[in-house]
């Protein structure tokens, strides 16, 4: 699927995460983390975006994610409103979910 | 959990306590003006106390200020967020903040980056697309890299055959010339006119490009004192954070060399502005002050031109116009008019 516009969800404060998608065309789902607990959890965290998004049939996204200690579900949580927001859909993606 | 409240600077108790929280984080002496301009202001309470405020004006995040809660940053992260929460539903995925030098680890913090910065202020941006992606994604410029690059950036307001003149000899002297036109709409002549005006003044040279200068080059948040009048020290530090921002981002992006500016006799602000450009650009890029185009002794300048049409005096400035301006200009003279006046400044910039 296309992101047809840069679209954001979250918020910078404790035990959440903002994740910003934006558009790309080529170069895979390309994630720029900002985290206190990137040498601990980075890759974790990279994991749960992608995955996500994967389960959005997104291929190629620029993310931009502030991490201010989010757990894995909220960190998918997060991921998952950025992408509908970014994908202009307004139905639950339920297989998603 | 402080909460997030609309302040509505129009009340004047309001208006009042914004000011004194605001003077007292040391964010002071700002002029109505520049109050006016902001979209919204927030304020962060914590029962009935004022404990941080911010506001956005246009993509620009400004007044940032917070007292710190028993939670270092929370404040401020919530805060920054709301306000960009409110950006992005405005649509402005790309946005910027202005603030003081010792802020910038704090917008750090929360995924900014830093463009530029003096003693005095540092200049951040976050969202998409962000400077290297602008950059990167003109068209056209990844063959630069091997070649001699010169830049110029002009406001164009509207094109002359000064600029003309200036654009001619960089062509002359160099493989390419990147043309950046200010992208601010705070004119007289459009961002979109402006552009369209110097595209087709200039669409005879094969190897010059014209781009949108875009919120990077003399925009309203890199150096607002362009558009609004100021004093001399905030036109100073304003133009060294645009020339740095040019210098350690645009410059070595696009493989630019040389920048070309025409000599100043007669804007105070951009006299200034060549003047800061001289002290930070070298010796990473050279700055070139070209002499301006005289026509029959007089100095060409788009101030001029402007006035000419303020005062119904078109054929005095006909000789300082390329063909295409000129038409332009006969075309759209009865909107010009009405633009200026319904109050647009035609003697700034």
């Amino acid at each position: 699927m296309e992101i047809k516009k840069t679209a954001l969800a979250g918020t910078l404060e404790s035990s959440d995460i903002q994740i910003t998608l934006s558009p790309a065309t080529a170069g895979g789902i390309q994630i720029d983390l900002d985290s206190a607990v990137a040498s601990q959890y980075g890759d974790e965290i990279k994991k749960v975006i992608t995955d996500t998004l994967t389960g959005f049939k997104i291929d190629n996204a620029l993310v931009k994610a502030v991490d201010k200690g989010a757990l894995d579900c909220v960190i998918k949580a997060r991921t998952i409103a950025a992408a509908q927001r970014a994908l202009e859909q307004t139905e639950p993606a339920w297989e998603v979910l | 959990m402080a909460d997030i409240r609309d302040l509505h600077l129009r009340v004047p108790g309001v208006r009042q306590a914004w000011l004194a929280f605001l003077a007292a984080h040391g964010l002071s002496g700002f002029s109505d003006a520049e109050i006016a301009s902001v979209d919204s202001v927030i304020g962060l309470y914590d029962g009935d106390r004022l404990v941080g405020t911010g506001a956005i004006a246009g993509n620009v995040l400004k007044f940032i200020a917070v007292d710190e809660g028993d939670t270092p940053g929370a404040n401020f992260n919530q805060v920054v967020s709301e306000l960009q929460s409110r950006l992005m539903l405005a649509g402005h995925s790309h946005m910027m903040v202005f603030t003081k030098p010792q802020y910038e680890a704090s917008f750090g913090h929360v995924g900014f980056t830093t463009l530029a910065k003096t003693d005095v202020g540092v200049l951040l941006e976050a969202g998409m697309p962000g400077i290297k992606q602008y950059l990167t994604q003109l068209p056209g410029v990844g063959d630069q890299a091997a070649k001699h690059v010169a830049a110029i950036v002009m406001n164009a307001n509207p094109f002359t055959r000064g600029h003309r003149y200036l654009v001619e000899k960089a062509a002359a002297e160099n493989d390419i010339v990147d043309v950046f036109v200010v992208s601010t709409d705070r004119s007289l002549f459009t961002s979109a006119e402006r552009m369209q005006l110097v595209q087709a003044g200039l669409a005879d040279l094969k190897n010059v490009r014209v781009y949108p200068g875009g919120d990077y080059m003399v925009s309203y948040a890199t150096f607002p004192a362009y558009f609004l009048k100021s004093g001399d020290d905030v036109i100073r530090y304003q133009t060294t954070l645009d020339a740095r921002l040019f210098r350690n981002w645009v410059a070595p992006t696009l493989h630019i060399t040389k920048r070309y500016v025409g000599e100043e006799p007669k804007s105070h602000t951009t006299a200034i502005y060549n003047d800061v450009l001289a002290q930070e650009l070298p010796p990473a890029v050279q700055l070139i002050v070209v002499p301006r185009l005289t026509e029959a002794g007089t100095v060409v300048t788009a101030t001029q031109v402007r006035q000419a049409i303020a005062e119904a005096q078109l054929a005095t400035v006909k000789d300082f116009l390329p063909p295409t301006t000129w038409q332009f200009i006969q075309d759209h003279y009865a909107e010009l008019l009405k633009r200026i006046e319904k109050g647009q400044n035609i003697r700034g910039n």
